[in-house]
């Protein structure tokens, strides 16, 4: 592993009673133990902070405290309470000077003292005089005034008001539970969730390395195919060359079987010359580096001439070839016309080849746009640059046609629709691949449509140049 | 292990490990039932049916030696092969590993397994398993074709930790697993801390009171940690 975890030491420990409960809530519990038995209620953290206060004054309190003596001894009596730290699970009584009382219980949670909770001021039952103490701490302090004030302060017997500490310890004790639980739970569903995005992130990482690597050896494969090509060609040339040479005579006149087999030699010293030019192109064109020559053409002738270059091939096998005319005049067009006339001369030569005995072959072209991805809803058509005029090249056979399947896979480099060793039609599998990167290198579109059986066309979109 | 000197506090962290279903979390539960109720906290149980990447119990347990606050956290880790990023969290920082082996013959493997799923899962936590202080539990000694008594004796020769046998449904070898597992971690904090030097804390006397509160007779634990040595 590349990263150890974050070390939590801590998973599972409460440190502060803030951690696991919420103030609010904690407030209304103290609040409806308040209602339900007029004691006031208040609950102190660890660090001396109130976490939730439950009470109203008392008329004594207001009473005395209207005394600069009660003021002082009331401030010294609530400081003394929330210092005081009982170590009893049950908690400690304080004594008021005016004869109440407050008690104060240790919060615990799993052994450990997170804070405690104070039950009072409360008169114990058995209280019936005003206590002295009340009397002497200031001079203004009248008993009767006093006595009347007391009145009203709520009065508890001693084991109730241990029955009420211990109810609301137990109810707070489950509170903290259910808190602490939901808190690690949460813990948990966050440790685990960045637990698992560093999983991820480790394993995006070795898929990012074996990506990278793939890249890094189809460029050399690329790299590879152009140098052998290049290598090929140099002495396929001479093997032509010479064999020209003998043809024509000019190592002295040949017998007729020696002069076909030297033709054969040089006819398929020609095709294995156009395979290599192809695996050339492939490489050049991975590499980007082929440069396009545009030149103003005229569509209509270039496919008069593609259909002349043919008509001996068709003619073997009695396909018609015809020219549709185009609607209307055709915009002026920009190509390399070398690359366009590979690219529809091999598209041609494929339907020659696919199409049986018989069939027919139709070329056409037509103005059109061409957009860049525009969408079908027309939705933010305005981000997108004005469609371009364009010329759609078509080329459309009667042959075999193209599983569904297959349609997107007829564009990779030596792919084959058929590609098993008894396959009926030849061929490397690197036409279609090379047409569709010179189209791309215009900057144009191929599309196709097919039928198994009824046939194929093919659509190239060349678009005007900038 | 965390030390607060302020409040006087120890905790220490014990992991219970072992493959799904081989009885880690009825071991808390009978620790839970055998504890007294003034040592012993509630078990949580974080069980999540939707989510099931949460998955664990923890029982904490707190002991009072003299004026030191001893406080145990016991985990257990799901077992399921698919929780592991669970166990792997639940592992920080334990102070020992009490691994809950199941005795049927047919769980051998997944014993194997979960076994070198902790020793993965504590490097990976940059925790070394040759000095964690570590038990073996056989647990379900009570269903039929279990591994024998002599044979688990035999293995338990050849390997380096204490070995317990269970029934943890009827809590029997439990209290004895668990002791066993705090005698292993507390020979090793003292031999790195020295708390009966800094604190004045008696090992045995602390290990007395654990038994105690677990109602068990001192005696009946493991093999006290010095007579290992």
């Amino acid at each position: 592993m590349s990263e150890a975890p974050t070390t939590r030491e801590d998973l599972g420990e409460v440190n502060r009673l803030g951690q696991i409960v919420d103030r609010e809530a904690l407030g209304e519990v103290c609040r409806s133990f308040f209602d339900l038995f007029g004691l006031p209620i208040r609950v102190i953290a660890g660090d001396g902070g109130m976490l939730a206060d439950a009470h109203v004054e008392r008329e004594i309190c207001g009473y005395v405290n209207g005394t600069n003596g009660g003021r002082l001894a009331c401030a010294q009596t609530v400081g003394a309470v929330r210092k005081l730290l009982p170590t009893e699970d049950e908690g400690t009584l304080h004594a008021c000077f005016t004869g109440a009382v407050y008690r104060v219980v240790p919060i615990r949670y799993q052994g450990r003292l997170l804070g405690r909770f104070v039950v009072g001021p409360y008169l114990p039952a058995e209280t019936r005089e005003v206590p002295r103490s009340l009397l002497v701490v200031d001079q203004g302090i009248d008993s009767d005034r006093a006595r009347e004030a007391l009145e009203e302060m709520p009065r508890v017997r001693i084991e109730t008001a241990e029955r009420i500490a211990a109810h609301l310890r137990g109810m707070l004790d489950l509170i903290l539970f259910s808190g602490h639980k939901a808190h690690l739970t949460s813990e948990m569903h966050l440790l685990s969730v960045r637990e698992s995005y560093r999983e991820l992130a480790e394993k995006n990482s070795e898929l990012q390395r074996a990506y990278d690597r793939l890249r890094e050896l189809d460029r050399l494969k690329s790299n590879f195919l152009a140098t052998i090509s290049h290598e090929l060609r140099t002495p396929l040339t001479s093997i032509l060359g010479y064999s020209e040479m003998l043809t024509s005579g000019l190592a002295g006149e040949l017998a007729p079987e020696q002069l076909e087999f030297v033709g054969t030699i040089h006819s398929k010293g020609e095709l294995l010359l156009r395979l290599i030019s192809s695996l050339l192109d492939l490489g050049k064109l991975e590499q980007g580096h082929l440069a396009l020559q545009l030149e103003s053409l005229d569509p209509m002738a270039l496919l008069k001439d593609l259909r002349e270059t043919v008509v001996p091939q068709a003619a073997r096998k009695e396909i018609r070839i015809s020219i549709t005319q185009p609607v209307g005049a055709l915009p002026p067009f920009r190509a390399d016309p070398l690359r366009l006339r590979q690219v529809l001369g091999n598209l041609l030569d494929n339907a020659l080849k696919f199409t049986p005995q018989g069939g027919s072959i139709a070329l056409g072209v037509r103005a059109t746009t061409l957009d860049d991805g525009a969408p079908d809803d027309a939705h933010g058509l305005v981000l997108l640059a004005l469609p371009r005029g364009a010329l759609e090249f078509s080329v459309a056979d009667t042959g075999i046609g193209i599983p569904m399947r297959e349609h997107e896979k007829i564009f990779d480099a030596f792919y084959q629709v058929d590609g098993s060793s008894t396959r009926e039609h030849g061929g490397t599998g690197l036409g279609l691949s090379i047409v569709k990167r010179l189209v791309d290198a215009h900057g144009g579109q191929i599309r196709m449509e097919s039928k198994p059986g009824e046939g194929t066309t093919f659509y190239v979109t060349i678009p005007e140049a900038e | 292990m965390q030390l607060d000197f302020q409040t006087r506090e120890i905790t220490v962290k014990l992991v219970y490990y072992g493959p799904a279903l081989s009885g880690k979390t009825t071991n808390l539960q009978a620790i839970h039932h055998l504890a007294s109720a003034e040592s012993r906290g509630r078990l949580m149980t974080l069980e999540t049916r939707d989510d099931r990447t949460l998955f664990f119990d923890l029982l904490p347990l707190t002991f009072k030696q003299g004026s030191l606050n001893v406080r145990l956290k016991l985990f257990t880790v799901p077992g399921q092969v698919m929780h592991a990023a669970t166990r792997r969290l639940v592992l920080q920082g334990a102070d020992g590993v009490a691994f809950i082996a199941d005795s049927q013959r047919a769980e051998t493997r997944a014993n194997a397994v979960a076994f070198a799923d902790l020793r993965k899962n504590l490097a990976d936590n940059n925790l070394d398993l040759s000095t964690m202080p570590l038990v073996i539990q056989f647990n379900k000694r009570d269903l039929p074709d279990v591994r024998t008594d002599a044979e688990l004796d035999q293995m338990a020769l050849l390997g380096k930790e204490p070995v317990f046998k269970a029934i943890a449904t009827r809590g029997a070898g439990v209290a004895e697993t668990f002791l066993g597992l705090f005698d292993l971690i507390w020979t090793k904090l003292e031999r790195e801390h020295g708390f009966a030097a800094k604190f004045g804390l008696d090992g045995v006397a602390m290990r007395a009171e654990i038994a105690k509160q677990l109602g068990v007779g001192a005696s009946t634990g493991s093999t006290p940690p010095e007579a290992r040595r």
